[in-house]
């Protein structure tokens, strides 16, 4: 993992970053590539699951291979978007209403995030 | 965070966004963040499901009655062209991040395909969701 795009000169002449955003920016490519193929998983087992009733949709979604899927989608959605949010704030909101909106935005990601992962291991395994 | 009291230097400021003219890319780059803005609550969609369907019958037929609600099928098309447009445009920050389409006129055809790419597939979805069973 980079931890620095900067160059040897840049630093000693005081160019660009001062703080540590090479691992955010990296995370947030990372996330953005495994979103591909699981955002695309996602849709085609909503799709599956669109015509089903109660019983059948939950009795598929409990399969290991849709289970894991949506886990995964999940986990790194839900990554990326406190990522997305967090980059937001930074560039719109000032003063102590930033430090709030970062604390709230990290509070909504972890909820959401357990929330989902509870629900999809509650599906497979009750 | 913002210092204050001190004097400082005032630092040069860049143009304001109303002398540029207006461009496909420049729309993009801000339907790009505000698709993004759009599945972060899209999220909570997603846990509702999830939920639902890890409860009884009785949620779960709550959470599909929503979705089948007006209200309920625009939330759910926004969602789905969210996420398509927002993974090409995704996808075309990569290409540039690796130095590829940043010349017109790709930049420009590489626009238009996030913008009709995302329109395209999202239909193509819906189709399958509706005819499909």
């Amino acid at each position: 993992m980079p931890q620095s795009y900067r160059t040897a000169l840049g630093r000693v002449r005081f160019l660009g970053s001062a703080r540590l955003g090479a691992e955010d920016n990296w995370r947030m490519r990372l996330t953005s590539l495994a979103l591909i193929p699981l955002s695309l998983a996602f849709v085609v087992i909503v799709l599956t699951l669109l015509h089903k009733d109660y019983n059948a949709a939950r009795a598929e979604m409990g399969e290991p291979l849709p289970a894991v899927l949506v886990l995964l989608f999940v986990l790194a959605g839900v990554y990326h978007t406190e990522l997305g949010m967090r980059s937001v704030i930074v560039d719109y909101v000032h003063g102590h209403a930033r430090e709030w909106a970062l604390i709230a935005n990290a509070c909504v990601a972890v909820s959401l995030g357990l929330a989902c992962v509870y629900a999809v291991l509650r599906i497979g395994f009750v | 965070m913002a210092t204050t009291g001190t004097a400082r230097k005032a630092r040069p400021l860049s143009p304001h966004l109303d002398i540029y003219r207006f461009t496909l890319t420049m729309a993009m780059s801000i339907v790009h963040r505000i698709t993004g803005v759009g599945l972060y609550i899209g999220v909570l969609l997603l846990a509702w499901f999830l939920l639902a369907l890890s409860g009884d019958a009785t949620t779960y037929a709550q959470f599909s009655g929503f979705l089948r609600s007006f209200i309920g099928q625009i939330a759910l098309f926004g969602f789905t062209w969210s996420l398509f447009h927002h993974m090409l445009g995704g996808v075309r920050h990569a290409l540039w991040d690796a130095g590829i389409g940043l010349d017109h006129p790709l930049r420009e055809r590489l626009a238009q395909a996030t913008l009709i790419g995302g329109f395209s597939l999202s239909m193509v979805a819906w189709i399958i969701g509706y005819s499909v069973r």
